[in-house]
């Protein structure tokens, strides 16, 4: 019962932190506070544990594995933004909703990207992190290469 | 001192739970592309596919991980890989037929 509980309200907490930062448009702990922040808590829990008298391999697994669900659960809230705006945005907004278009795509990419690579690092599977990382990079030639073929397509139609 | 039991079981079913529930917003996202890719222009239909994959290829990726069905994470990395790949070729083959 107490997992259960535990389950919700971190994944509620943490929902609730991106959406919070979603709606205000801006990061409310600034990345170069809340990164390092992130870190040292990581290291204190594991320190934590191993003082209880948690063997080093079990306290790390179980600290990863706890963020690696924190990671998981802060990636639903741009995914589900990204449908609804997929949903959202017809062709009735004109020719140029391709490109918003095309950065929503961008936005599921790079968050999936992201959550594969920080998943990964904390699950200590490196196969993850490294097919991760290769579509990380691919993404942005990804959606130059369209938004491109659709400009020049769309040109090619005005002068028709 | 604390249940080493305890402590595993927690944290499985954090991991378990975060990750059933990214690959519910992912197959969401998915559908969306779904819809994208049924529209009438070829390269938004392109666009649609291309996030269809990711969609497909991390949901794949996290059944590997979470249920250990261990050919999903080949299937994920051809997905993932080809379908970025597949995207860049088949954009620069439209713009070359359609554009110069």
């Amino acid at each position: 019962m107490i997992n259960e509980i535990f389950v919700i309200l971190y994944g509620l907490a943490v929902i609730a932190f991106v959406a919070w930062n979603i709606k205000k448009g801006t990061f409310v702990i600034e990345p170069s506070k809340l990164i390092p922040s992130l870190i040292i808590v990581f290291v204190l829990l594991v320190v934590f544990l191993i003082f209880n008298g948690i063997p080093f391999d079990t306290a790390i697994s179980v600290v990863g594995k706890i963020g690696a669900g924190g990671i998981m659960f802060a990636g639903v809230v741009p995914m589900i933004g990204a449908a609804v705006g997929l949903f959202r945005f017809g062709d009735e907004y004109g020719p140029n909703i391709f490109y918003a278009r095309n950065h929503i795509t961008g936005v599921i990419d790079t968050v999936a990207s992201l959550v594969m690579i920080f998943g990964g690092l904390l699950i200590f599977r490196l196969d993850l992190v490294a097919v991760g990382f290769f579509f990380f990079v691919l993404i942005p030639f990804c959606g130059n290469a369209l938004a491109n073929a659709y400009y020049y397509s769309y040109q090619r139609r005005l002068q028709k | 001192m604390m249940d080493v039991a305890l402590l595993t079981e927690l944290a499985d079913s954090v991991f378990f739970w975060g990750a059933f529930t990214f690959m519910i917003a992912v197959a969401i996202a998915g559908l969306g592309a779904l819809r994208l890719a049924l529209k009438g222009e070829a390269v938004t239909s392109l666009m649609g596919v291309s996030a269809l994959t990711t969609a497909a290829g991390v949901s794949l990726y996290i059944i590997q991980i979470i249920f250990e069905v261990e050919f999903a994470r080949d299937t994920a990395i051809a997905l993932l890989v080809l379908g970025a790949v597949g995207t860049i070729i088949f954009a620069r083959l439209f713009r070359m037929e359609e554009g110069e």
